[in-house]
């Protein structure tokens, strides 16, 4: 009985769902829902912001404190990290690639609080897909010019424009698939396996199974999965944005 | 009520642009401008320290030099007051000896002048004796008449007189 249940999905239902909608207003014919991914996003923003007030506050030249030690190493580390992967004059851009991998991984990470990952909501990883489409087309009409920018799309031959539009196109497509596909896989596998579990945990009596095995595996899929897809999705922006930009050419 | 489990939701792409908007504004604002200002501060504080001990360590050296060169020239001075006054010595004892050597040149030419002059002086005055002794003489012969015995004593006192007065002289 319970192993069939296992097979083909509880009376309780496995409960893969989206986003809750907490409540929804008409603005002009359009429903703009405001979601559980939201309001968990504003708590993160909440709590990034006190905590980033805390670690620079009473900032000294010497005798510095740890939380100090900590602020200048994340600063110093992503200001490297674009100057690395874009070159100096993105240096001014560091300050959205820490804050795009800050809000990635802790909307990943918030799973393990018992709340849904933002990053669960394809809408979140769209948005931050279709900046950095803006940024890229941008970029490159900023430095191509737009007629240097219209030829890039017949380039190498005419014949190849359809490819390119749509290779244009995948970009922000494969960019937020992969990111939400990721995390809501790992969202989903861990339902499973507490679906599993608790299975099991019915036929034997003993509710251990329980205990152990979804950390471990909360390990990857949270822990290990968010701060990959996260790290990914600020590399692939920045080798888009640069690679966009022509003066890299040189 | 919740939304499809794959769905685009206009309203949660404009508040997720708006909450990353946010959160990109958060890291500028609170994390990054708040690092640069202190880290160009202490760039700033350590070019002034380095500034500060070079200045310190050309005055140093400065200073160095110049006490170098005021030991070198003390040292040239001594070594010249040293040499000028074993000079001066040197003279000094010179002309002294020189002085001495022509005064005891001079007081032995005085005395042999002297002596000289004493000689020709007792001779002057014992020629002078012995003339007044030969008029003596021819007065007591002329005076008395004597015999030839008489004679002989006479010229032997005579004689005896002449070589006393002489041994006198």
């Amino acid at each position: 009985m319970e192993i069939g249940n296992l097979l083909r999905g509880s009376p309780d239902g496995i409960d893969v769902r989206g986003p809750g909608v907490l409540c929804s207003f008409d603005v002009f014919g359009v429903t703009i829902n405001l979601t559980e991914t939201v309001v968990i996003s504003w708590g993160i923003i909440l709590v990034v912001a006190l905590l980033l007030n805390w670690i620079t506050k009473d900032m000294k030249t010497k005798d510095i404190s740890k939380k100090q030690v900590v602020a200048e190493w994340i600063v110093s580390t992503v200001y490297g990290l674009v100057d690395d992967t874009m070159g100096k004059h993105w240096h001014n851009f560091a300050p959205y690639i820490g804050a795009l991998f800050t809000f990635s991984i802790t909307g990943s990470l918030v799973s393990m609080l018992g709340l849904r990952s933002v990053t669960a909501d394809f809408n979140a990883p769209l948005t931050w897909a279709l900046v950095t489409f803006v940024l890229i087309h941008g970029t490159n009409i900023k430095t191509h010019g737009i007629g240097g920018y219209l030829k890039g799309y017949i380039d190498p031959v005419p014949v190849m424009l359809p490819i390119n539009i749509l290779s244009e196109l995948a970009t922000p497509v494969s960019m937020s698939l992969r990111h939400f596909g990721n995390v809501v896989s790992g969202m989903v596998i861990t339902s499973l396996l507490y679906f599993a579990l608790s299975a099991v945990t019915k036929s034997i009596g003993v509710a251990f199974m329980t205990i152990g095995i979804p950390a471990v595996a909360s390990l990857y899929f949270d822990l290990f999965s968010g701060f990959m897809q996260a790290f990914v999705f600020i590399m692939l922006t920045m080798a888009y944005i640069s690679n966009a930009d022509g003066r890299n050419e040189e | 009520m919740n939304l499809d489990f794959l769905t685009i939701d206009v309203g949660t792409i404009l508040f997720t642009l708006i909450n990353t908007l946010i959160i990109f504004l958060v890291f500028k604002f609170l994390l990054f401008k708040r690092v640069d200002a202190i880290l160009e501060q202490r760039k700033q504080e350590v070019n002034a320290t380095y500034k500060k001990a070079d200045d310190a360590l050309a005055s140093a050296n400065s200073d160095k030099e110049k006490y170098a060169s005021a030991m070198a020239s003390a040292k040239e001075e001594a070594s010249q007051i040293i040499s000028r006054a074993e000079k001066n010595a040197q003279r000094q004892g010179e002309e002294i000896l020189t002085q001495a050597r022509q005064e005891a040149l001079a007081v032995r030419e005085k005395a042999s002048f002297e002596t000289e002059r004493e000689k020709v002086q007792a001779r002057e005055e014992l020629q002078g004796e012995i003339s007044d002794l030969a008029v003596e003489l021819a007065q007591k012969i002329m005076e008395k008449e004597i015999n030839k015995a008489d004679h002989q004593r006479l010229i032997d006192e005579f004689l005896d007189e002449m070589t006393s007065e002489g041994e006198q002289a």
